[in-house]
């Protein structure tokens, strides 16, 4: 479980503009930051159920923003992604 | 017939883990999940590690566990957390068999014996692949038994833990089960274990050894069944489905916030719990004969007396006329009530026509019958605290609960 122990993780609650198909498929396409700030996820690498070591976990979408790979969480009708700043 | 492999899986002290996955942080500082003390539910129901060193013990009072540790962090519990993480393990579980069933919140047994061809592997690749699952996909570790039979499964999670893993086998369970002490057994309680030990049994092989006929004697039917785990002839199959079990009996009780100490208390007390129990039983459309109520004062003395009606009923007003007899019969007062509580069984389907009685008004009990009824369904439509009975304000700190919404979450009876 533990990918990425370089660096301290945090838990950090987002929003996130997602498009849902008629499966019922969800799809996240843009992250929204505290301030203002947009990312949209360019590719969607992986998608699978996982435990965070942020704590907690749902479903795991490891996402790529630009050159980044991050690791996006739908955790019971929200998201958080594990992020490198508090 | 062919072997057997069955899981059982036991989420290691769940509702501290469940914590401790949410928030990593409560790995590093002793933790324990516990009641309110305010409330007088203080009782430990799960610790962490840390706090297992220095010597928390499930089910002690959070005043004992303060004393060991007053630096102790208590979280209060939060069931529909548990419910929904546990569910969630579970269904990991049923990816793997159609046959899962429950035990509590946190533990299931699983029958894997028709998956192992479907996936085509052995039980014990099998067993840590779902084990590894859960905690890669949930964050929890499961401690696990293999055996073959649903006793053995369930001893086998105990005994190696956190994240284990405890196989035995037909062939070799004289050697991974019968050396173990006998309190491991399921059914073997404080009691039991003092009473075995007091006739030289300490380990479930001499258990098994002993004459099934001398357990019988010592025990009744619930030695022999004891002899029965022992020897691994427990041959009863892991339920599908969630189990609906036929109802036995229905009972409500409570430790209430503050103590009772006069019978009109208990009377109001019980009225609340008398209501509860009859609507559960018109829900189910049964009625009960035999009331049994439980008295347990300040002092940890415990009374439980029972007695039969003269005839089945539905009825709180008239469970709580026999209730009120049993108390005053049995509560002599010396010390006041802390937690008290009501049982009706003998049940039986409820009639829509019934036998009158001589000594009985016939026309008031039908006009209680459709106050309850009535009262039912305000409740069912505008919520329980629409309508109440007027007695009940004259206490509101020992009344103000509901136990028809209260979860009552145990393990279920193995019978």
């Amino acid at each position: 479980m533990q990918e990425f122990v370089d660096r301290q993780l945090y838990k950090r609650y987002v929003s996130v503009i997602a498009h849902c198909d008629r499966e019922g498929k969800v799809m996240p396409l843009v992250i929204e930051w505290e301030n203002q700030k947009k990312y949209r996820i360019d590719r969607i690498l992986e998608i699978r159920p996982a435990a965070s070591q942020v704590g907690g976990g749902g479903i795991l979408y490891r996402v790529r923003i630009g050159s980044q790979e991050r690791r996006l969480f739908y955790e019971n009708y929200r998201w958080f992604i594990e992020s490198y700043t508090p | 017939m062919k072997e057997r492999w069955i899981l059982h899986a036991d989420i290691d002290h769940c509702y501290a883990q469940i914590h401790e996955m949410l928030y990593p942080d409560l790995r590093k500082v002793p933790m324990a999940v516990g009641g309110h003390e305010e409330m007088r539910h203080g009782i430990i129901l799960a610790k962490n590690d840390l706090a297992k060193q220095y010597g928390i013990k499930t089910a002690e009072s959070l005043r004992e566990a303060y004393e060991k540790l007053p630096s102790l962090l208590i979280i209060h519990p939060l069931y529909p957390l548990y419910i929904t993480y546990t569910e969630k393990v579970k269904d990991i579980y049923r990816e793997y068999t159609d046959r899962v069933e429950s035990f509590g919140l946190d533990e299931a047994w699983a029958d894997l014996t028709p998956s192992l061809t479907l996936f085509g592997a052995s039980a014990t690749d099998l067993a840590k692949h779902i084990q590894n699952r859960v905690y890669k996909e949930m964050g929890l570790t499961v401690s696990l038994g293999l055996s073959f039979n649903k006793v053995f499964a369930k001893l086998g999670s105990d005994q190696r833990k956190p994240h284990g893993f405890y196989r035995m086998t037909k062939q070799d369970y004289p050697e991974t089960v019968w050396p173990l002490p006998v309190e491991d057994l399921l059914f073997v309680g404080r009691a039991t274990k003092e009473k075995l030990r007091y006739y030289g049994i300490t380990t479930i092989g001499q258990l098994a050894r002993r004459e099934r006929s001398y357990l019988k004697k010592l025990f009744g039917k619930n030695g022999e069944t004891l002899w029965f785990f022992a020897n691994g002839m427990d041959v009863t199959e892991v339920a599908s489905g969630p189990r609906r079990e036929v109802i036995k009996s229905v009972g409500n009780g409570i430790t209430t916030p503050a103590d009772i100490n006069t019978f009109d208390e208990a009377r109001e007390v019980f009225l609340v719990l008398c209501e509860s129990v009859a609507t559960r039983l018109r829900e189910n459309g049964l009625a009960g004969q035999v009331v049994s109520v439980m008295l347990r004062g300040s002092d940890l003395a415990y009374i439980g007396r029972q007695r039969k009606l003269s005839r089945p009923t539905d009825l709180a007003t008239e469970i709580l006329e026999m209730v009120m007899i049993l108390t005053r019969e049995n509560w002599r007062q010396e010390s006041p009530l802390r937690s008290i509580g009501v049982t009706i069984s003998s049940l039986k389907p409820a009639l829509s026509y019934r036998q009158s009685d001589l000594f009985t008004d016939e026309r008031a009990r039908e006009k209680e019958v459709r106050l309850e009824q009535v009262i039912d369904r305000i409740r069912s439509k505008y919520g329980y605290d629409a309508i109440k009975r007027l007695g009940l304000l004259e206490c509101p700190h020992l009344t103000n609960f509901n136990p028809l919404a209260e979860h009552v979450i145990h393990p279920e009876s193995w019978y």
